[in-house]
């Protein structure tokens, strides 16, 4: 069970205050039902590049932080549109982690929509979800739900937030 | 199972992406804007790209004529989001609907490439 969770949300849209962040508080709201008297900290937006995402990720791990969760980009929408957030956070977490299970959601015409990644660095468990409110929403559920039922059964609590994410776009 | 083993899931909904521009954006809430949206178009909307001045969305199960159609209405709902200020320009710049994939006819696969954007 993890005692110290840190939340850090991605995004240039974010950073710069054009959105606002409505996904923090369900994230919180969900990790503090699986455990009430954990430390959960949410960060200020970390920038859309890879080695900014990177380097808070190690950061918040020698920290002590035993989980960290990541809100946003996880879809490949950036190479195709140049307005688009950049979707660096899964990228990111291929890099680093270890003993790590993934899903991804395609679009019928090949795009993919959404990439779930579940791992460890060292002893900390590190994932994400994707940016979209709904989404954030569903996939953190799926996530309080699978993870009280087996917190080592990376594939199951990856399983179920896929087929959460699935299931928002009526699939 | 390691990494290697993607799990991966084809959804089939048709999407047309939609593009805003003449508009200021600070702070807005996705949220209150996709809800003005869904209401606007009866139909399910995803926010996927907000700049200082655009909006990019995927509107699903709508074809890009009515969309089109449905411009000034769009406009007016936009506005009503708490975070955004119409410009005298502001405009639906863009209306595209995503491909369909005949799945006899799959392009060919370049290294490095995603396996699945092979259609794009």
């Amino acid at each position: 069970m993890f005692t110290k969770a840190m939340i850090i949300p991605t995004g240039d849209e974010l950073a710069a205050g054009i959105v606002l962040d409505t996904d923090a508080p369900e994230i919180m709201k969900n990790l503090l039902a699986i455990n009430g008297s954990a430390e959960v900290v949410r960060i200020a937006p970390v920038i859309d590049k890879e080695e900014a995402i990177v380097n808070k990720i190690k950061e918040s791990a020698a920290n002590g932080y035993d989980l960290i969760v990541l809100i946003g980009g996880s879809g490949g929408g950036h190479r195709f549109s140049t307005t688009l957030g950049k979707d660096y956070t899964h990228s990111s977490l291929d890099m680093i982690l270890s003993d790590k299970q993934e899903g991804a959601l395609y679009g019928k015409n090949g795009h993919m929509w959404s990439k779930l990644v579940i791992g460890k660095l060292g002893d900390t468990l590190v994932f994400n979800v994707p940016g979209p409110y709904e989404e954030a929403t569903a996939t953190i559920k799926a996530f309080k739900d699978s993870y009280k039922k087996d917190s080592h059964n990376l594939e199951e609590i990856n399983k179920s937030m896929l087929e959460a994410l699935k299931a928002k776009y009526g699939a | 199972m390691n990494g290697a083993d993607d799990n991966k899931v084809i959804v089939q909904v048709d999407k047309t992406v939609v593009k805003i521009t003449g508009v200021d954006v600070k702070g807005l809430n996705i949220q209150e804007l996709e809800s003005l949206l869904k209401d606007k178009l009866k139909s399910m909307v995803r926010i996927i790209g907000v700049t200082g001045s655009s909006l990019e969305m995927d509107v699903y199960g709508i074809e890009e004529e009515d969309v089109l159609k449905e411009e000034n209405g769009i406009i007016k709902a936009v506005a009503l989001a708490d975070g955004i200020t119409l410009t005298d320009l502001a405009q639906i710049s863009s209306v595209n609907k995503i491909k369909t994939v005949d799945i006899n006819d799959v392009p060919s696969y370049s290294e490095g490439q995603c396996m699945k954007e092979r259609w794009l």
